[in-house]
This record gives C-alpha cells, structure tokens and sequence, in this order.
C-alpha cells in the first residue's frame, strides 16, 4: 500500500520528473504519426497497384505468347480453380505511342495491353480509374458524347477543374473535324467564317501560323487514313483505346494541360508476333483516360481490345481457330493467398515457358523501399525513446539519492526491499504511462488533423508544405493501425520501466542503518 | 489503555501479548495473534530451534518474559567498522539484558556506538559476533524477510532527528508502518478502523490537532510525539529510542520524556532508550552505561 501511497506522492511533488518524460511523449507520438503516414502511404500504394495488376498473373516468357488461352485456363482452373474468381486473358506488348501535337508528331514509348472488350473482369479498380461515368459502370471501348469528368477524382474539392474535359467525347471529336475541314479550306485559299475559330484547343497550332510541317504530316494524317465506313461518317470512332492519363497530360504552373483528349485520334505502332518481328501500326480513337494516380502506370499504359490486339499482331491461327495470348490475369477469392497459388502454378507449368507472379512480386521493390523506409524511421525513434530512458534513469538515481534516508526510514518501519524497489519502478511505470499516454493522444491527433495541419502550416509559412503536383495526393493518407500503436507504447513504457529498474535495484539494496545515517 | 499484557501466558501461540493492543482488540484478536505467531514460528526457523512445539507444553522462555523476565537479550555483541584498512572497533562484547516493562536507558558518549548497539538490537545491522536473542528466538541471524517482518510487527524504533517521511502528513505518516504491513487490497478494506486507530493514537500522545500536517509544518517535539504514535501503531512489544530528546530544548525533551514514562507505566510498554543525557537517563527505571564498547551497571 506505502508503495502506492509514496510513488503518488513524489509524483505529484516532483513534476521535475515529467520533464524526462516529455521526450517519450514527443517520441511516441512522431512514431505514431510516421507509421501512420508511411501506412497511409503504403496502403494508397498498394491501392492503386492492385487497382491495375491482377492478384495472379500468369505470362508466357515470350512475345509471342501462349497458344490456346482456353486450353491454359481449363488447366489452371484444375489446378487452383477453388481459389479463383475469375480469369481474363490479355496481350500485353512494348509499342509506340504517336499523336499530333502543334503539327508535330510526337512519339513515346508505352506498355500496350489487350484486355477483352467488356473489361469487366479486368483487375479490380480498372473501371473505377476511368474518367467517365457511364465507363466506371460498364465499359466497351465505345467513345461517349460528353460528360467526362471535369475534377480530378482523387483531388478532393479543391483540385482544380479541367476545363477541357467539358468538351471531351464526341463533341471534341467533331470539333476536331470541322476546325480541320476549315483549315485546309483556308489552305485552299478560300475564307474562313472567324466564329468559328475559337472551338479550337491550345494541343492544336494557333492559326495564325503556317504550319511549316504540314505538308509532312499529310500521309499520317489518321483521318487522312480512314477506312470506307469512317469516309462515310469522318466522325465516326475507330477502334477504342484508353491512355493513361500521365502520357498525355502534364503539370505546369500548377495547372494541367492535355495533349490529347477523349474523341482525339492516336496510332500505335507495335511488333507483330511472328519471327521475326515486324512493326505494324494502327489508329485507334482516345474514349478515355486512365488515371490510377500511380505515375508508373499512368504514363506507360495504354489499353486495347484484345481481339484488335491479337488481329494486328497475327496472334491467332486460322487452321485451327486457336488464338494467343502473352498472359492471363487471375483474380482471386482471396488476395492474401496469392503466393500459395503462384507456388502451384509455378509448379504445374515448365518454368522456361511460363513465369507466374503476384502483383506483390512486380511491386517487390518499391513496397519493400516503403517498408525499409519505415523500419529505418522507426528504429531511430525508437533509438531517441531510448535516449529519453536514460534521462529517466539519472533523474531517478537523482530521486533515490535524495530520498535515501526515507528508505531507510522505510526500511527501519519493516518495508522490504521489494516493496521499496516496487515504489519507484510503478514511479517509471507511472510516468511511462504519463509520457506514452500523452504521447498517444497527442500522435493520434495530430494524424486526425494531418490535413488541416498541413494547410494551416502552408498558410503561416506561406510555402506548400505537401505539393499535391508532386506527390499526387491531394491530401495525406493516413492509415492507424491499433496494432502499431499499441507496441509503440508498450515499447515506450517498458523502456520507462527498464530505465527505473537499476535505480530501483539501488534503493531496494541499500543498507537500512546507511540509509538512516545519510545526510 | 488496559494492562492485561498477561492474559495470554504461554498459551499455544507463545508470547505474543503486547501493550497497546486495546483497540485492536475488539475486532481483530485473531488477527494479530496470528500476525505474531507467524513470526515468532518464523523466527524459530531461523534460529535453528525446533519448530514445532507441543501446544501445551509450556515454553520457559515465553513464561520468563511474561511474568516480567527477559524480553530482549544481547549476549557477547561485537561490531567493527572498515574504514579501508583501518578497523574501528565499536561494540567489543555487549552484554545486555532487557526485561518485560521496564524502561531501560543505555547512557554513553557521544560515538561511543549507542546508534550501533540500537540498530542492531533492532535487526537493522548485524553484529560480527554475538546473539541477539528476543522473545526466546535467535533474531540477529534470521533471514531479512523475517527480520523486516520482526521490525514491522514486533519493534518500535524512534530517532533523534524523528525521521517522519516529508511527503506524507502526521496521519500517513503514523499509518505507514500498517501500510506496510497490509497489501494494497487488505489496506483498503480495513482502512477506516485502521485510520481510526491512528487517530486515536495520535491524540494519546497529544497531537490530535495536527492530523494533517506534514512534518515541515511541525515543531520538532511534535514530531517527535507523531515518531512515537508511529512506532506504537502496530503494537510492538519492545520500544527502542534513539536519543528521542537529543534535539530537543530541556522542556519539550522532558515532555516526551513524561510521554515515555506514561506508556511504559500504564500499557506496560518495555523501552530501550540510548542518550547521552544523564538528566534524562535518571528518570529510566534502570540505567547501563556503553564506555569502550562494553555495557557495565551504572
Ligand atoms: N559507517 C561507519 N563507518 C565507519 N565508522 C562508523 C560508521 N558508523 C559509525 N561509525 C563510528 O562508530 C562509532 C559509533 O557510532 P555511533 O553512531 O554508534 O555512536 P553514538 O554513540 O550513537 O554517537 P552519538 O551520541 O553521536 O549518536 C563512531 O566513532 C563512529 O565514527
Ligand atoms: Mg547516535
């Protein structure tokens, strides 16, 4: 009882004490708020990973891909079928990414993958990153009238607006043709209607200006290239591609301009599947943008049908009706079991032909430079924790010399020297549930309020303190898991403890008529 | 404050019959008799004897100490200090016997180890050679737990310089060697029988006034007055004072003094009372002088 009694009392007559505590409060609370925002971080990731990579993927080594998908998905679905919810076959090829800007063609080198043209199965957010409402419900490849969105989706309110998604689809299209028509009239040396002008967009040349390359584009003009239906109709789409956003947009001055629009025409140039391999390369109409927020993905990706894709490259085989494919997607039931099925694909098909990963794998590198960054940071709080426990150790021999006498007196009145050692260690115990708790509290809100802390911080500095153009968040994620903070301060609290215990040990072995003579 | 130590002689739980016992009483005989029996069976233990003892037969020592025989017995006591190499010897064969309610004052010069010779009458040292015998039980080897047991239930010890705790008032401060005694929940349960106790105890020795004071707030003979309610709180049989009125100016020191006398005489309290001060050592009922580490009758 005289333990409780005796540690609340010089608790509560040494504030002194709390002052070694505070280190384990600011301590705490940054370990907290880092793991939150490194979670956050990592969860937002791996989000927007598995929003575009299937949990499996199975792929041929090769370009040219495996023959019979049908055959492959019958003997995987031997294989794991209980696990699988469902598999979509795809092409994926390096091609070449080509649209006109300025007059200019301009060229880039992209990832291009054939994904059936209902799409519905295709990974699980493919949808959800699309630009146009009606395309996150179901998608065809088919371009739409209007109504792209104008915000960005991951920007939150304050995103600026895109304005020239307002006139993006069919409109744009149109637009397109007629500006076009009107040029080359004015080429032709006939006048122009002036009203008419201002439909145009600053990806296309100020009139004004005689395009010096004009004549050299003429053979690649994509609509000059048009198929007898499309002559029929020059509005009409071609065959439908999504880009990924990044590879036609860019960041200046804080605003987003757009190369290429929904309704826009591009060609893509890619390598047949035979040996050797030749270039082919087709139009094909924008019908819409693909922004998964992840930069690697968003500027490397460019998604077609799968038939158009295996048409071009000659993935199929007349004979016998069999078609290719380079990879099939698997979705699983369970995503957490992905590298026990990896493991028994891995095992069922000759690995020279076939290579099997989860899309943990393909992000291997950059989930594990996240995690090393977070152990990193939580080994070096934890080392200014520790730094803290030896504060709490000199002020508590501090406290024991100077209470050395009352342990003696203690002693002469009969108190053990474990109960002696139990005052200060609860005294480390309490403290360390002081500085931890508040630690808590303080890192727990300060990740509530991570935003607002953020904006208020830019206002009084008057610098941004997280740039949403470079980082491409709009706000911090955040992610609390209970777990993390909960051995955060079990960790705090047994260093309190373990930064009491010698000088406990010290006051429970002193020699009571010593203790009694101190002065 | 009622006298009848005697009423328990010898009986099956041995001599366990202290003053001061008159709260108590009422509500928890059974308590603090097993409390004692406890330790005295510990005790046994620890000195070697044979532990179980027919329950009828009676124990000689425990009839001598009832019946106003020994109580506290020193024999051949000898303690040196180490000083690096050099050797102080300070107590150099003591003999001495305490007997049941008496006020005995040891008197000696000032570093002629009277501090020593209490604290190792009251187990807080050993001697490097000699016994300590109380109760009829070897007590200067018992284990710590046993000897701390012995100092919290069985022993009062007052200082010179009072030694109360700063943080706690003169009603904690009287309360802590119960504290320490019950555990946290036990405590908790008796608390207010026990405060009860304590505020009782502090107005014998008349500082019922001061029950929430803390010692800095004191006058030095009230704290020393609390020192006393402290040491008798758990109704120890034997009351060992160290000077009690060395820092004291002559009337308050005599005030405790009369304090002292009051208890032995009335609840038959036995004190051991170590002073330099012969004017006060003459109002002890037997007086030992402690010259070059020897006790010789005075
Ligand atoms: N820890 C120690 N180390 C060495 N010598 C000590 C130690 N403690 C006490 N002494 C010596 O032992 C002797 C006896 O000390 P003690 O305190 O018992 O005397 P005392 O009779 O109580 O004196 P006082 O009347 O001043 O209280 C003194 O000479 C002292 O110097
Ligand atoms: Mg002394």
């Amino acid at each position: 009882m005289y333990k409780f009694l005796l540690c609340w009392r010089y608790l509560r007559t040494r504030w002194i004490a709390l002052a070694s505590i505070i280190s384990v409060t600011l301590g705490v609370a940054t370990m907290i708020v880092v793991n939150a925002v490194m979670a956050g971080f990592t969860q937002e990731m791996q989000d927007r990973i598995r929003g575009i990579l299937s949990d499996v993927s199975f792929e041929a080594r090769s370009f040219n891909g495996f023959r019979d998908p049908e055959y492959h998905m019958r003997e995987i679905e031997k294989i794991v079928g209980d696990e699988i919810e469902v598999m979509t076959p795809t092409v994926t090829v390096p091609a070449m990414l080509s649209f006109q800007l300025h007059g200019e063609w301009n060229t880039r080198p992209v990832q291009l993958i054939g994904i059936p043209r209902d799409a519905m199965q295709y990974a699980s957010k493919f949808r959800q990153y699309l630009q146009h409402p009606k395309h996150r419900e179901q998608f065809r490849f088919e371009l739409q009238e209007t109504g792209y969105d104008l915000r960005d989706r991951h920007g939150g309110e304050d995103a600026p607006l895109r304005v020239r998604m307002e006139t993006a689809g069919m409109v744009h299209r149109r637009n397109m043709i007629e500006y076009r028509r009107q040029w080359e009239q004015q080429l032709a040396g006939k006048p122009l209607p002036h009203a008419e002008q201002t439909v145009n967009d600053d990806s296309q040349p100020a009139n004004d200006v005689v395009d010096p390359f004009a004549a050299v584009e003429r053979p690649l003009d994509p609509f000059a290239a048009r198929n007898d239906a499309a002559q029929a109709d020059p509005a009409a789409p071609l065959t439908g591609c999504v880009l990924g956003i990044g590879l036609v947009s860019y960041r200046h001055n804080g605003a987003e301009h757009f190369l290429v629009l929904p309704g826009d025409d591009i060609q893509l140039t890619f390598p047949t599947a035979g040996t050797p391999p030749k270039a082919v390369s087709d139009t094909f109409t924008v019908v819409d943008l693909y922004e998964s927020k992840m930069t690697e993905y968003d500027s490397s990706f460019i998604f077609v049908p799968l038939d158009k894709l295996q048409e071009l490259r000659g993935m199929f085989d007349r004979e016998s009706g069999t078609t290719f494919v380079t990879s099939i997607q698997i979705k699983l039931k369970d995503e957490s079991r992905g590298s026990i099925v990896r493991d028994k694909l891995q095992a069922a098909f000759p690995p020279h032909f076939y290579s099997v990963s989860t899309w943990r794998d393909k992000q291997g590198p950059l989930l594990a430079a996240v995690e090393m960054e977070t152990a990193i940071l939580n080994m070096l709080l934890f080392l200014i924790i520790a730094v803290a426990g030896f504060g709490i150790l000199a002020i508590f021999f501090m406290i024991v010399v100077e209470k050395t006498k009352d342990i003696g007196i203690l002693k002469s009145l009969g108190a053990h020297g474990s109960g002696i050692m139990g005052i200060f260690l609860s005294y480390g115990l309490s403290l360390g549930l002081v500085g931890a708790g508040a630690g808590m509290v303080l890192g727990l809100l300060f990740v509530r309020h991570i935003n607002e802390i953020r904006i208020w911080l830019g206002n009084l500095t008057g610098q941004m303190v997280f740039d949403p153009s470079i980082y491409y968040f709009y706000e911090i994620p955040t992610s609390v898991n209970p777990w993390t903070v909960a051995w955060i301060v079990i960790g705090a609290l047994a260093i309190a403890v373990a930064a009491s215990v010698m000088p406990a040990l010290r006051a429970a072995r002193l020699h009571p008529v010593e203790a009694l003579r101190y002065e | 404050m009622n006298k009848h130590h005697s009423a328990n002689p010898a009986g099956p739980h041995g001599p366990t019959v202290a003053p001061l016992r008159a709260q108590a009483r009422d509500g928890a005989s059974a308590h603090g008799q097993a409390a004692a029996t406890t330790a005295v069976t510990t005790a046994t233990t620890a000195a070697g004897v044979q532990r179980v003892r027919p329950a009828t037969a009676p124990d000689h020592e425990a009839v001598a100490a009832s019946a106003g025989g020994v109580l506290l017995k020193a024999v051949g006591l000898k303690k040196d200090y180490h000083k690096g190499k050099h050797v102080v010897p300070v107590l150099r064969g003591v003999d001495l016997e305490v007997r049941q309610g008496e006020l005995l004052a040891v008197i000696g010069q000032s570093g002629s180890g009277k501090s020593t010779l209490l604290h190792l009458l009251a187990t807080l040292d050993r001697p490097d050679e000699g016994e300590i015998w109380f109760n009829g039980q070897r007590i200067d080897n018992a284990s710590t737990r046993q000897r701390d047991r012995l100092r919290n239930r069985h022993l009062g010890m007052i200082f010179q310089f009072y030694h109360l705790l700063p943080e706690l008032t003169a009603l904690e401060n009287v309360l802590a060697p119960l504290m320490i005694t019950h555990g946290f929940f036990s405590y908790r349960l008796q608390r207010r029988r026990l405060v009860e106790r304590a505020k009782a105890l502090l107005e014998t020795v008349g500082l019922g006034h001061r029950l929430k004071h803390r010692p800095r707030e004191m006058s030095g003979g009230e704290m020393q007055r609390a020192a006393i309610a402290r040491a008798l709180i758990t109704e120890p049989q034997i009351l060992l004072a160290d000077e009690p009125t060395g820092n004291l100016d002559g009337r308050t020191g005599q005030g405790i003094m009369e304090l002292l006398r009051s208890l032995n005489t009335q609840s038959n309290l036995t004190i051991v009372m170590v002073t330099h001060d012969s004017a006060i050592a003459s109002q002890a009922d037997r007086v030992v002088q402690l010259v070059d580490g020897q006790v010789s009758d005075s």
